[in-house]
């Protein structure tokens, strides 16, 4: 069940979960597709480092008014092709991003995106000496969502 | 999404992450109740209830009367909003995003020359 606070979305890509894993982790595929309409997503403002305590950030930017809107997250999971999970500490209020890759046999996957928001509280750690304890936290409290 | 909607937001999910006050708006979904009737399923005292009701009325999903002494409370439907509003934004970003990986995935399975600036060297794509 999907509590409030949550979300999950689902598609399906003509495509293999090691191809679309990739679009997701490399600046040159995202730079293509990450924005929402009507944006930009410039690749020299792509910071990629792939694995699990990693920043993922990315800019993105309005094509009328040039106004611009970053993300910064931590990579929570890295296990390529089959999951990837992030978290965003500063928006709204502490998000967690999971998108899981299956392969359904036939040249296609079917990619579930699961966001959550999470108190701030959780997401903000005081100071480096806990925050990889706030991780695996975050990554257990993930891995126990259930997925819709 | 402004700054303003993201604290109310914030204060919605927090209200909304305990599972005892979830309880008691299901509760609240069938009709009011006051702080006494909504003690009663819960092995809680109604103290304790009462902190869960002011937490969700400070996140204006329940409102209590006023009429009465023992000031029911009942659901605010608009409270519940925000939360869709969020959940629709959201849905709204990644259907977006999708739809756009998948115009660039047909543009790499045509191939480099139909991809429009699409392989170019890193750094060079971008200004």
């Amino acid at each position: 069940m999907t509590q409030p606070g949550e979300f999950t979305y689902r598609r399906v890509h003509r495509a293999s979960p090691e191809l679309l894993f990739d679009c997701m982790t490399q600046p040159e595929h995202l730079t293509r597709f990450w924005g929402p309409d009507g944006t930009t997503t410039p690749l020299d403002g792509i910071t990629v480092d792939l694995r699990p305590g990693g920043v993922f950030e990315t800019v993105m930017v309005n094509v009328a008014d040039g106004s611009q809107y970053a993300m910064h997250a931590v990579y929570l999971a890295v296990e390529r092709p089959s999951r990837l999970a992030w978290a965003e500490p500063d928006a709204e209020g502490g998000m967690v991003t999971t998108i899981t890759f299956a392969d359904l046999g036939d040249g296609r996957t079917e990619v579930v995106t699961h966001q959550a928001n999470v108190p701030a509280a959780y997401a903000t750690p005081e100071g480096q000496a806990g925050f990889q304890t706030s991780l695996r936290r975050f990554d257990e409290y993930v891995s126990g969502l259930p997925l819709n | 999404m402004t700054v303003t909607a993201e604290d109310e937001l914030s204060l919605t999910f927090a209200a909304l992450a305990d599972p005892t006050r979830r309880a008691i708006l299901t509760r609240l979904s069938a009709g009011e109740a006051t702080v006494n009737q909504l003690a009663e399923p819960f092995a809680l005292t109604q103290q304790a209830i009462s902190k869960h009701v002011k937490v969700l009325e400070g996140a204006r999903l329940i409102s209590r009367s006023r009429a009465a002494q023992a000031r029911p409370c009942r659901i605010e439907p608009a409270g519940f909003e925000v939360v869709a509003d969020w959940i629709d934004g959201h849905r709204q970003l990644w259907q977006e995003r999708y739809d756009r990986l998948d115009r660039h995935l047909a543009e790499l399975a045509a191939g480099p020359a139909e991809a429009s600036g699409g392989h170019t060297e890193p750094g060079g794509a971008a200004q």
